[in-house]
């Protein structure tokens, strides 16, 4: 435990030395990474050929990201280039880096490239989970239905962190859309414990790190046997 | 800081008291001289006597015991007179004035003053801009609202955020025919909040419940705690549901309100929440009366099966479970009533009878059920079975709740029986649902952990 707490403080240390207000996606991943959540294969890279490589590693199809710490809105970057999904040859690949360190230069940024795992989103269920440190209340998490729903419906649990996982999973049942996780029309029932175990991870984090201000998992992709963050935004106090 | 001497003080000192009727420096001595104990009208530029009591010129002036201050001042002078309290060794004051922090930085700058002299003088204040409290049965009025002292002595304590809410709520009460053990409006909060009050009134042998009007604090976290610790059972009316941000930042930010904080936070610690003033007083007459619930299961008894379909509908949608009863306790009512309309849960008796009683002692006494609802429209001839339900709640240690519909002038007095008797009554069938539902979510709220888990809510395996 302690190791991994230092591993947490370290990565979180480095980015309040840079005076940085955000933590960048493969280090937030890294940080959920070691309280046991699931997150897709990744690697960062700094040229298109190293893109290409690490997605041979990785296995066809990838996704291609801009990874800098300055931008935390990577789908709205650089005119649509900051996010890259469903590549599946070393063309597409390449060009994709291409055009994310093409953007990057133009705006005069230092940025490299996150090559991860593709997801396939039909196998789940998509979730948020996020967690933030309240003024009045300290750390809190909230859970929800992923994509558009959690804007257009509003449909979300909240708790005062930290949680329990038995917590957590009332969370879960508390949803409007809680049947949806059961399985419908088919589809498969998704592992609720996995989303609480992330509940909890981001309940314990928030309540472990005083310099982390927000944390967001979404979507968190809740799959049969398991849960993956497939993004995830960790925000630091400003001051 | 002793919030004693703010609520249960010894003598009084009302500064800024005036002869001019209108004033609320008036109208507060009219409510305090009430109070059986000294009070002393203080004011430098007045002369004379107020209600027979000599003018003061200063609180230090005073030769005598006097613990609360009731300022009825101008803002800008209150810090003054809060340092002139901490050198005559008064504990506590009220501070009716606003202008304070709520009024931009230049209050905030005196309000700052006002907690530097407080801090200093060891002065437990109330307020500033609120309308003061009420200690019914101590005739203690603390404030220069009117009409005040028809209020009833009873044993909830109301402790709102708004001066405002907490008269409503107390006059509410008294419309009803129920009593306040306090009734506090918080205001400002420059250095007694939820917190203190709700520790005061913990220790308070007057008070069986506390209720709570929350707008919103700077400590979400320690007012939870402050509810969880105490061994009075609080309710809470958390008021500003629609305050929801936008979506520009994140998420997260954006959703997590303060509403839902607290509405989720008052869960996880043990408080029951309620969505109107009218449930408030209702929740915690309820809780204030009965004997803390077990459990969460309700035995329904009605003699009329619309008013308990109602309430068995509000019941299930709050989360109560209505229990199949034991074979044993079916037995008997049919025993007591053969060819009965339906003798499962709720029972339903298809009319008031004589045998009514017996058959909510029944229900009562039945091991699966935690909490009992019974309803009964007023019948002459027949009356309440108040004869038959005497000694029943203790003997069963469960709340008994009973709501019933008649003419005013003849159920008034006989609800009042059955309320000496420890049952709490209500005029209308949901209200009544309304308040049980406050109990069983008293008892889920507190139900020991490992209870939780086994329970039909959480089940970590499917």
């Amino acid at each position: 435990m302690t190791d991994i707490s230092g591993i947490g403080r370290s990565v979180l240390e480095t980015a309040r030395d840079e005076q940085r207000t955000a933590l960048t996606e493969a280090e937030a991943k890294g940080l959920l990474a070691e309280r046991g959540l699931s997150v897709p294969d990744h690697e960062t890279v700094d040229s298109p050929e190293a893109a290409v490589e690490a997605a041979e590693e990785i296995g066809y199809p990838v996704v291609a990201k801009v990874s800098a710490p300055s931008v935390q809105h990577k789908s709205e970057w650089g005119g649509g280039v900051g996010v890259a999904v469903g590549l599946e040859n070393p063309e597409s690949v390449r060009t994709a880096a291409a055009d994310i360190f093409d953007a990057a230069n133009g705006a005069g940024i230092d940025a490299s490239v996150l090559v991860e795992e593709g997801a396939d989103l039909e196998a789940g269920l998509e979730v948020i989970v996020g967690g933030t440190r309240d003024p009045s209340f300290g750390p809190t998490v909230l859970v929800g239905l992923g994509g558009i729903t959690v804007e257009v419906l509003q449909d979300t649990s909240h708790r005062i962190a930290p949680v329990s996982t038995a917590e957590a999973v009332e969370m879960t049942r508390e949803l409007e859309a809680s049947p949806l996780f059961d399985g419908y029309r088919g589809s498969p029932a998704v592992d609720r414990e996995a989303v609480a175990e992330a509940i909890v991870a981001v309940g314990d984090v928030l309540d472990e790190h005083e310099s982390i201000r927000e944390i967001e998992i979404n979507p968190l992709l809740a799959e049969s046997d398991r849960a993956v963050a497939l993004d995830a935004l960790v925000s630091l106090d400003d001051d | 800081m002793s919030v004693s001497d703010l609520f249960n003080p010894d003598g009084i000192a009302v500064v800024g008291a005036s002869a001019t009727p209108g004033k609320i420096g008036y109208e507060a001595m009219q409510n305090v001289i009430e109070f059986d104990g000294p009070v002393y009208p203080v004011n430098p530029s007045a002369s004379g006597s107020v209600f027979d009591r000599e003018f003061v010129s200063a609180v230090t002036e005073i030769d005598g015991d006097v613990d609360l201050a009731l300022c009825c001042v101008p803002a800008p002078v209150v810090p003054d007179v809060i340092e002139e309290c901490g050198e005559a060794d008064i504990g506590g004051a009220v501070i009716f004035a606003g202008g304070f922090g709520e009024a931009g930085p230049e209050g905030q700058e005196l309000q700052d003053r006002l907690v530097d002299a407080a801090t200093e003088g060891d002065v437990a204040l109330l307020g500033p801009n609120t309308s003061g409290f009420l200690v019914p049965e101590e005739q203690l009025y603390a404030t220069f609202a009117t009409d005040i002292d028809t209020i009833p002595s009873g044993n909830v304590a109301v402790v709102a955020q708004s001066g405002g809410l907490a008269y409503a709520i107390a006059f509410q009460a008294e419309n009803e025919g129920v009593g306040v053990s306090a009734m506090v409006g918080l205001g400002n909060r420059a250095n007694v909040g939820f917190e203190e009050a709700i520790e005061y009134f913990d220790t308070d042998p007057k008070t069986d419940s506390i209720i709570l009007h929350v707008e919103g604090t700077d400590d979400g976290r320690g007012l939870l705690e402050t509810c969880q610790r105490v061994e009075t059972p609080v309710v809470a009316y958390n008021v500003g549901e629609q305050d929801v941000g936008d979506f520009a930042e994140s998420h997260t930010g954006a959703l997590t309100g303060e509403y839902e904080l607290y509405e989720a936070g008052f869960a996880q610690y043990g408080v029951p929440t309620v969505r109107s003033s009218t449930e408030l007083l209702d929740a915690g007459t309820a809780l204030a009366s009965s004997p803390r619930p077990d459990g969460p299961n309700v035995g329904v008894v009605t003699a009329q099966a619309g008013p308990g379909i109602a309430i068995t509908d509000r019941l299930k949608a709050a989360g109560a479970t209505l229990p199949s009863l034991t074979e044993e306790t079916q037995e008997i009512v049919e025993e007591i009533l053969p060819g009965i309309t339906f003798s499962a849960n709720p029972v339903d008796t298809g009319r008031p009878m004589p045998e009514f009683g017996e058959v909510v002692d029944a229900v009562a006494r039945d091991e699966n059920v935690d909490i009992v609802l019974v309803y009964e429209l007023y019948e002459g001839g027949l009356g309440y079975p108040t004869d038959d339900l005497e000694g029943l709640v203790d003997d069963v240690d469960k709340p008994i709740v009973f709501a019933s519909g008649g003419p005013r002038e003849i159920i008034t007095e006989e609800l009042a029986e059955l309320e000496a008797i420890g049952i709490p009554t209500f005029t209308a069938p949901e209200r009544a649902a309304d308040a049980v539902s406050a109990l069983v979510q008293y008892a889920k709220r507190n139900a020991e952990p490992d209870a939780v888990v086994a329970g039909e809510e959480v089940s970590a395996d499917d």
